[in-house]
């Protein structure tokens, strides 16, 4: 007899309780929630001028993704929703301050990022230079971040070819030094750009961390290791 | 009675204004802020002494503590401290029984539990409080000692001290009931993720002596394994993991917040002083320096700066991590909206990063590193790290770094101005119409700046003679105004003393005057 109740009990009364806790749960989140979820952080860097900015803003208007663009208030940080199979994927893109006086503070920015968008000026010779430290300072601080290198402004180019000052092949040898992806983009005309966000989204996706974490009994030790947090702020 | 009021409110209406003639240590409220600056642009300089501990231990001291260092601070209010503990405990206790019963009887009427009777008879607590508090001051204004009573007064509302703190534990009392209401929701893990806090706060209890880090290191662990073991009841959905997360939070850190904020065992305390002073010896930096792309001339700007401000300098007085992010969240809103109406476009991260420190140098927030610290080491880190919150507090982590580090350089000065408008010898702000010209012995503007400064200073110093003045003649009329009151009293006591006699027992029985009165009135019967 008792153990009948308890059957009930487990399998008709908790349920239903479970669903109730459940609804009150989503009305809840309606009232607290201030900002989206985000699964995965991505970070944008490069000289001033290359075009961060814009790329950002590209990417959130792009109709592209679905989802409502969040954050018309501001282009400085952008969570966006990507369909990956029957998974969505949020990445909050973080565009920085590219103005030298905040250099020492980039370190701050692209900790604790899944990937490093470094974006450089196809038509500017010495925005590459700046790629090299940002790169340098990733693989040295951050060894989980994958990193893209993103030449910008490519529409440029292509209406005048002299304007091109990054050989493709030059900067695609450097890149497969370092292991990255290597894209050129048009915030203006569009091109490339989805495929750029495409593939960061789907290295996230695929890669081991973000699959235990969506995982049934996800524990993503890499990504809440505390050790990130100490040393903010303090060096 | 009534003018007595009066004569104490413009005591202590004297008293605001010489706190507004001094620069004061932090930002006290909204309205001495537009003075203040004022006084620092035209370079009056605090008083050493003004910053040291009030207890004379050689320390400095912080507005925040009550004028006291972190440690005279603590030892004067241990015993507090320790009351509100105990009573934490007690409550904790008495919620759990609570609990427990409302799950009980919520076993035999499923869903909808007992209304406890805790709410009402908390609320007949806090009106006995309310009473006491109520006849406290009112002893203190008619006990000799009410000279001191004004100033204490006047520090009770503004800071965290024992006497409010009634109010904390009210505060630790709402946030425990609305957790268990939360809880109540999910029934049987509801009740285990209670006793698990509820452990661990107190197993919290017996660790002061470790390492901030190592308190951290603990909360974040508790953090892991509770979101682990939620994983697992709510099968992967982490949108329903985070939420009971944040009320997860929310109880254990409004617990703990007095021992893990800004504890002795880090040098907190002396980073929020360092950074506190070099903010204001920042003071002449500009709007043009910073490349702010703001015009504050725009009243809706303008509104949304002064929003902004007071959104950032909230954030120390809020307990739960997330609480204090949001302060972060909502100071940043502010900052796009004003950058949106003067750019006419949204904001970028190149215009909302200087805007910040701007804001940051403007404000001058009360314990900015503890509170940096205390976030850092006790919020959910998947908040922290990736999401929008999260992408604030580094910007605010990036302004401080960038205020502690900030050079000639990086405000685009020559080292020589950069040095001259640090030690004070000349301010941009009054360099900027006028040409400038060479420095000569008389006609050098830093110089003429000074003696304008000296004259100023000179005029406060006589002003504030005048008002010392006032108070002092306010202070002697009050005494002989009650001295004079009491005289009184005591005449018309001594002429009309008074008698209390046993009631009379029967009409007239023992009224002895009553042979002198006319005999009554008898009816006569005339002869006629
Ligand atoms: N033609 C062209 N101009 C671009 C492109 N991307 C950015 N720009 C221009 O480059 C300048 C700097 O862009 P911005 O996004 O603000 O660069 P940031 O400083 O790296 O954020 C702006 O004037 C943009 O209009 C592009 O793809 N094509
Ligand atoms: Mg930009
Ligand atoms: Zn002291």
């Amino acid at each position: 007899m008792i153990l009948y109740i308890l059957y009930v009990y487990i399998n008709i009364i908790l349920p239903i309780s479970l669903a109730d806790s459940f609804y009150c749960f989503d009305l809840l989140a309606l009232l607290t929630m201030s900002a989206q979820r985000v699964d995965a952080k991505v970070v944008m860097l490069g000289k001033e001028y290359v075009g961060k900015t814009s790329l950002v803003e590209r990417f959130a208007h792009n109709r592209f993704f679905f989802g409502p663009y969040q954050n018309t208030i501001g282009a400085a940080f952008v969570a966006r929703q990507i369909q990956m199979g029957d998974k969505v994927l949020t990445l909050g893109i973080w565009d920085t301050a590219g103005s030298e006086r905040y250099e020492a503070m980039s370190r701050i920015y692209y900790r604790g990022a899944k990937g490093a968008i470094v974006c450089y000026d196809l038509t500017d010779r010495s925005s590459f230079l700046r790629v090299k430290f940002w790169v340098e300072e990733l693989q040295k601080c951050e060894e989980h971040c994958k990193i893209y290198l993103c030449g910008t402004k490519s529409d440029l180019i292509e209406t005048d070819r002299t304007m091109r000052q990054m050989d493709y092949h030059d900067v695609q040898d450097y890149a497969e030094e370092i292991k990255a992806e290597l894209f050129e983009t048009s915030s203006k005309t569009g091109k490339n750009v989805d495929e750029l966000f495409q593939k960061v989204a789907e290295d996230i996706y695929n890669s081991t961390t973000f699959q235990l974490m969506t995982e049934e009994k996800g524990v993503d030790l890499g990504q809440t290791n505390n050790s990130y947090f100490y040393s903010c702020c303090h060096n | 009675m009534r003018s007595l009021c009066v004569v104490m409110y413009s005591i202590s209406a004297f008293k605001n204004f010489k706190n507004t003639v001094f620069p004061p240590v932090t930002y006290s409220g909204p309205v001495s802020r537009e003075m203040s600056q004022k006084s620092e642009r035209r370079g009056i300089h605090v008083d050493q002494s003004e910053l040291l501990c009030k207890k004379g231990c050689g320390y400095y001291g912080n507005t925040s503590w009550q004028g006291l260092c972190s440690k005279c601070w603590r030892e004067e209010y241990q015993r507090a401290r320790q009351k509100q503990i105990q009573e934490d405990w007690a409550l904790a206790e008495k919620l759990q029984r609570e609990e427990e019963a409302a799950y009980a009887s919520s076993q035999g009427a499923q869903s909808h539990p007992q209304p406890s009777l805790a709410p009402f008879s908390k609320f007949e607590e806090k009106k006995t409080n309310e009473k006491t508090r109520k006849v406290t001051t009112v002893k203190k204004f008619f006990s000799p000692s009410s000279r001191t009573a004004p100033k204490k007064e006047n520090h009770e509302g503004k800071t965290p001290s024992p006497s409010i703190s009634r109010q904390a534990s009210a505060e630790t009392d709402r946030v425990s009931r609305d957790f268990v209401d939360f809880l109540k929701n999910l029934q049987k893990p509801g009740r285990d993720i209670h006793k698990q806090c509820r452990a661990f706060t107190e197993s919290m209890a017996n660790k002061r002596d470790l390492s901030a880090d190592e308190l951290s290191e603990c909360v974040q662990d508790f953090y892991q394994n509770m979101s682990d073991r939620l994983m697992t009841h709510f099968k992967g959905s982490t949108d329903r993991v985070e939420r009971v997360m944040d009320q997860v939070e929310k109880y254990i850190m409004t617990r703990l917040y007095k021992n893990v904020f800004c504890p002795e065992t880090t040098d907190d305390e002396k980073k929020d002083l360092a950074t506190q002073n070099r903010i204001r010896a920042l003071h002449w930096v500009t709007i043009q320096m910073l490349c702010v792309p703001v015009d504050e001339e725009i009243p809706e700007v303008s509104d949304n700066v002064v929003k902004a401000i007071t959104d950032i300098i909230e954030m120390d007085s809020r307990r739960v991590p997330r609480d204090k992010l949001a302060c972060i969240t909502r100071c940043s809103k502010h900052i796009f909206n004003a950058i949106r109406i003067t750019k006419t476009e949204p904001a970028s991260a190149d215009d909302f990063l200087p805007t910040l420190i701007y804001i940051v140098l403007k404000a001058n927030p009360p314990r900015l590193q503890s509170n940096i610290q205390y976030i850092t080491r006790f919020c959910n880190p998947s908040r922290l790290m990736t999401g929008e919150d999260g992408y604030y507090f580094t910007n605010l982590c990036c302004a401080v770094a960038f205020i502690e580090k900030l050079d000639a350089q990086s405000l685009n000065l020559s080292p020589e101005d950069f040095e001259r408008y640090m030690s004070g010898q000349a301010s941009p702000h009054k360099q900027e119409p006028g040409p400038r010209t060479p420095a000569g012995p008389d006609g050098s503007p830093a110089l003429s700046t000074a003696h304008q400064n000296l004259e100023l200073l000179n005029g406060l110093g006589v002003r504030q003679e005048r008002v010392l003045e006032a108070a002092r003649n306010l202070e002697s009329d009050l005494i002989s105004w009650r001295e004079a009151v009491e005289r009184e009293v005591q005449e018309i006591l001594a002429k009309y003393p008074l008698e209390i006699r046993p009631p009379p027992s029967a009409i007239d029985s023992d009224n002895v005057e009553n042979d002198r009165l006319p005999p009554p009135l008898q009816p006569q019967v005339f002869a006629g």
